[in-house]
């Protein structure tokens, strides 16, 4: 469903993302880790073009990213993302957050994507917010309200930037449950993430980062179990014993 | 002390200058705000010749006297054979030299905007111009209020630009009654009063809004 063919990205001189070669298919849930700098967040960011790749072949449901020809905002329409910073709309409500998109891109009817919307709204446990404005949530409330955005969009995989590493401890739990019920009804999602517990738990595939380049990947219990590269047990035994 | 027979016995003259000052305020307002408002989204939309346009009306434009460019249109243009009257050049001159520091005011209001919004709004499938519209301007428009009434504060002053080129606005009939009555200090304390009634409200008006924008936030 996604697919990287030996991609290479450069912001300026630096080489960030070194020789990616990585299918993500339908359904799966795939979690990326590894330290700050590494290239997670760009990897991410390339598959629904909000960076653009250097060299090398990028796809979605095999249409290619980077190519002219491709409609960008159709494409993108098809992919959710859900922000380290939430990024929520703090001149509308909940509702219109969450409603934009479906009433502008998917020419829904006002009363149609509100509909949607509530269900949504239901799914990530704050119905009674609809008409409250962001900065009248939560951190954990905005970030499931922007969860609720991208799903009304009903697209096919979601990217998901660092969650919770901007939430307060305990708000990172509400968050995470929604993540997981997402996981077990078969969503396709990347996440970028620290939260080692959940990696464990969802991720049918884990992706060790380091310095731009995909140095492991496999089953959570197995890499967690026996990490092959050195770099990794390094990372593992630093963020894991304590 | 003020001798007020100098304001009640010419004063339909200063009247007839003082509501070609508000008109020729009004039309440029107008006008310096759609042209700010277009050669703002020149300079940052994410093309490149379109953003050198619009960096080059600031810098040129921003940077001549008004009163240059106010004697180009009057002066100026019929040696190209377009001959304008004095009021409608100063009214352009003025619409042109204002939209220069009103587009200045929008792309730094709009260039506020947290990125996160736009890169929100782009991956959800909404549009470049769907984005600005519903997104990004919604929240900009909030930074530039009180620097774009600063601008119109600016603008009714400069309006008195008309008065060099015979535009009939409130200076140049100043002028006259002071050339007529062969008074002159009190005859400009008058032109003076009637500025502030324009400009005082106004100023007060921006600071009303300032204040209940900071509230909403």
């Amino acid at each position: 469903m996604i697919r990287f063919d030996s991609v290479n990205k450069y912001f300026g001189n630096f080489h960030v993302l070194k020789n990616i070669n990585l299918e993500i298919n339908k359904g799966e849930v795939v979690v990326v880790i590894g330290p700050s700098g590494s290239g997670k967040s760009t990897l991410l960011r390339c598959i629904n073009r909000l960076e653009t790749i250097t060299d090398g072949e990028l796809t979605v449901n095999d249409l290619k990213v980077n190519d002219k020809k491709t409609d960008i905002n159709q494409l993108r329409r098809n992919i959710g993302m859900v922000f380290q910073h939430f990024h929520l709309y703090p001149h509308k409500t909940v509702l219109e957050n969450i409603t934009t998109a479906p009433i502008k891109v998917l020419k829904q009817s006002k009363e149609e994507a509100e509909k949607v919307a509530r269900s949504y709204l239901e799914k990530v446990g704050i119905p009674e917010k609809a008409n409250s404005y962001p900065a009248q949530l939560s951190g954990g409330q905005q970030q499931r309200v922007a969860i609720a955005r991208g799903l009304a969009m009903k697209p096919e995989i979601i990217l998901f930037d660092e969650p919770t590493s901007a939430l307060d401890p305990e708000m990172i739990g509400e968050v995470l449950d929604v993540m997981k019920a997402l996981a077990k009804e078969g969503m396709t999602m990347v996440v970028v993430t620290h939260e080692m517990g959940f990696a464990r738990e969802v991720a049918d595939r884990i992706i060790f980062m380091d310095q731009g380049q995909i140095l492991e990947q496999g089953k959570p219990a197995d890499f967690y179990a026996n990490p092959k590269e050195e770099r990794a047990r390094l990372f593992l035994s630093r963020i894991l014993n304590h | 002390m003020l001798d007020f027979s100098i304001l009640l016995n010419n004063l339909d003259t200063y009247l007839e200058g003082f509501k070609n000052t508000v008109l020729a305020s009004i039309i440029a307002l107008l006008g310096s705000f759609i042209i700010g408002v277009i050669v703002a989204v020149m300079r940052i939309a994410p093309i490149k010749p379109l953003n050198w346009i619009g960096s080059a009306y600031v810098e040129f434009i921003r940077n001549i006297p008004l009163l240059v460019i106010a004697f180009f249109f009057y002066y100026g243009l019929p040696a190209i054979g377009v001959t304008l009257p004095a009021f409608v050049a100063g009214t352009i001159a003025l619409a042109i030299y204002t939209a220069s520091f009103i587009a200045e005011a929008i792309r730094a209001g709009i260039q506020s905007v947290p990125k996160g919004q736009m890169e929100a709004a782009r991956s959800s499938g909404l549009t470049y111009l769907q984005t600005m519209r519903t997104i990004i301007l919604p929240q900009a428009i909030k930074i530039v209020i009180p620097p774009i009434g600063n601008q119109f504060i600016n603008l009714v002053k400069n309006s008195a630009i008309l008065g060099m080129i015979a535009g009939l606005d409130l200076m140049y009939f100043g002028d006259l009654v002071s050339s007529r009555t062969f008074v002159t200090f009190p005859v400009y304390i008058f032109v003076a009063m009637f500025y502030l009634v324009l400009t005082i409200p106004l100023s007060l008006g921006v600071g009303y809004l300032e204040r209940r924008l900071a509230r909403s936030n």
